[in-house]
């Protein structure tokens, strides 16, 4: 059965790139087939993890409508069973994709023949990100014990959900009740996608309805990278907990990835961390954590944001 | 429909159950303060000050309610009159407070019993645990005790757990079809003996009783 993961997480430098690789690598030395899609478009950089060349061929020949088949652009990897469809080469103008092109990309990727598919994004909160974030049922996102990140995390959430909130007025051609009422707020903006929420049950209480459904049914799991000893031992059990009451309850944790310096020094020698050294604490928490995404259990229907 | 947070009771709050021990409740409230508390990183940012003044109240005020027996009492009443809860919980309560002392005792090592195995099974990881699920929907009473055993899991720890009688277990354990009890303690039986192990209560049920049918 396919699985899509998107992997994201608002804060730069937590750590995406490296887990989704590392989970890449991981998932197909368990046999699976794997592609990794690098999604961070201007700034893509997986093949360097990979500890590979600048390829070839990449997403900017789909979207110049050069390779029709996205599956083409499916490069294989030096590991078996793990390719790579790289955006090297996508300029940072590609970064501004016209909302159609998004669309077409977004309804490949999921059409896309592997058993499990990564997508791995860039830092922030550009709608093009959250909207690559919603292609999967299911979103992995990546904080890291210190307050910035924490920040950005909740921020990153949020923003998901408004994302998805506005994509869904747009489509049912409600966006102008959006606009009366951010008119109407005496603050000029939201203090949360709830409070959306809540003027639209209040306003049509049966459509309204639809649209929290739509939030409710966005899955999160949390991974918490770069876990040292003095970090509080349960802030991603808090984390969840938070997320699951203040928010939707759609939140889990997915596990701790112990901090260790030669990753670092693995990244600087393009080696890939996991073969260089598969007898860290780090290389055991992601295993648990590829295990974990494994188990068998049903994935959520899929929410793709076109049509 | 979810809840939102500001209207939780002091028990959904606390996430404990009505019949929450003291000891329950005081072990609650140190860890929802852990989450609230100015300093946590787990909320960081998500409140304004105001807003996160009056949370440390109201988890104050849950405290101070949920561990004082009298105003503890009026308020499940109130909760029970407001239509919001059902009347057991006040039983429920009531019987809570009957127990003698060794009965108390017994619940504590029951609960401490689960945390030992929980323990085990943690640190078996999920592979293990993966692993003998696979098998096809049907599930025989060998199949659960393989499970246990790899699990490294004593019967006797299991009935110190649930309280379901060795006899029971043992039945359960050989498909000892005649010694079964009746369908409807099976299945709660099945329910408890799955979550002991942190097995999927729905395929451990299911896939028994089926097993229990082709017999
Ligand atoms: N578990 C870890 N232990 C130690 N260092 C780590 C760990 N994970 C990531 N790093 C370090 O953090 C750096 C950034 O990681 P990575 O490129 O994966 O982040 P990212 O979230 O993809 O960043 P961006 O938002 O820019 O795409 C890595 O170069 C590495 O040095
Ligand atoms: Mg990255």
């Amino acid at each position: 059965m396919k699985r899509i993961y998107s992997i994201g997480g608002g804060k730069g430098g937590s750590g995406k790139s490296f887990i989704a690789t590392s989970l890449g690598v991981l998932l197909a030395k368990q046999g699976k087939r794997v592609v990794l899609v690098d999604l961070d478009l201007g700034a893509s950089n997986l093949h360097t993890l990979l500890g590979q060349k600048i390829p070839q061929k990449g997403l900017d020949a789909f979207i110049d409508k050069e390779t029709r088949n996205l599956e083409d652009l499916a490069l294989p990897t030096t590991i078996p069973n793990l390719y790579l469809i790289s955006s090297t080469k996508c300029s940072l103008e590609i970064a501004n994709l016209f909302y159609a092109q998004k669309v077409k990309l977004i309804s490949a990727i999921n059409d896309l023949p592997f058993d499990y598919i990564l997508l791995d994004l860039g830092p922030g909160t550009h709608f093009n990100t959250l909207d690559f974030f919603l292609v999967a049922p299911e979103g992995l996102f990546v904080a890291t014990p210190e307050p910035t990140a924490i920040e950005n995390t909740f921020n990153f959430i949020k923003s998901v959900y408004l994302r998805k909130l506005k994509l869904a007025l747009k489509q049912t051609n409600m966006w102008y009740v959006f606009k009366e009422e951010i008119a109407k707020l005496s603050r000029g903006t939201l203090k949360s996608p709830m409070e959306l929420v809540d003027i639209l049950v209040k306003r049509e209480p049966e459509k309204g309805k639809l649209f929290e459904d739509l939030l409710k049914r966005l899955k999160f799991k949390l991974i918490l990278n770069k876990f040292r000893g003095q970090v509080t031992e349960n802030l991603g059990e808090q984390l969840v907990d938070v997320c699951n009451r203040h928010l939707y309850p759609s939140f889990e944790f997915l596990g701790n990835i112990s901090y260790d310096s030669r990753v670092y020094e693995a990244i600087v020698a393009r080696h890939i961390f996991i073969r260089k050294y598969p007898y860290t604490k780090t290389v055991s928490d992601l295993q648990t954590m590829a295990r974990t995404l494994t188990e068998k259990r049903q994935q959520p229907a899929e929410l793709r944001i076109s049509r | 429909m979810i809840k939102k947070f500001e209207d939780l009771n002091y028990y959904e709050l606390f996430q404990i159950p009505y019949g929450a021990s003291s000891f329950e409740v005081r072990q609650a409230y140190k860890n929802i303060l852990a989450i609230y508390e100015e300093t946590s990183l787990a909320t960081y940012s998500l409140f304004t000050e105001d807003e996160r003044r009056e949370i440390l109240s109201k988890i104050e005020k849950a405290f101070l309610t949920l561990i004082d027996e009298q105003k503890r009492t009026s308020y499940d009443n109130a909760l029970v009159n407001s239509g919001e809860v059902p009347e057991d919980i006040l039983i429920e309560r009531a019987q809570k407070k009957a127990i003698p002392i060794f009965q108390i005792n017994q619940a504590r090592a029951r609960g401490s019993n689960l945390a030992r195995i929980r323990k085990k099974i943690q640190e078996k990881g999920t592979r293990e645990r993966a692993s003998v699920m696979v098998k096809g929907d049907v599930i025989s009473g060998n199949d659960l005790k393989n499970l246990r055993e790899s699990l490294g899991v004593e019967l006797e720890e299991v009935f110190q757990a649930t309280k379901i009688s060795p006899t029971a277990l043992d039945a359960i354990e050989r498909d000892d079809i005649t010694n079964l009890p009746p369908t409807i303690y099976l299945k709660s039986f099945l329910k408890s003996y799955a979550e002991v192990l942190q097995l999927d209560v729905k395929t451990v049920v299911e896939g028994y009783l089926k097993n229990v049918e082709k017999q």
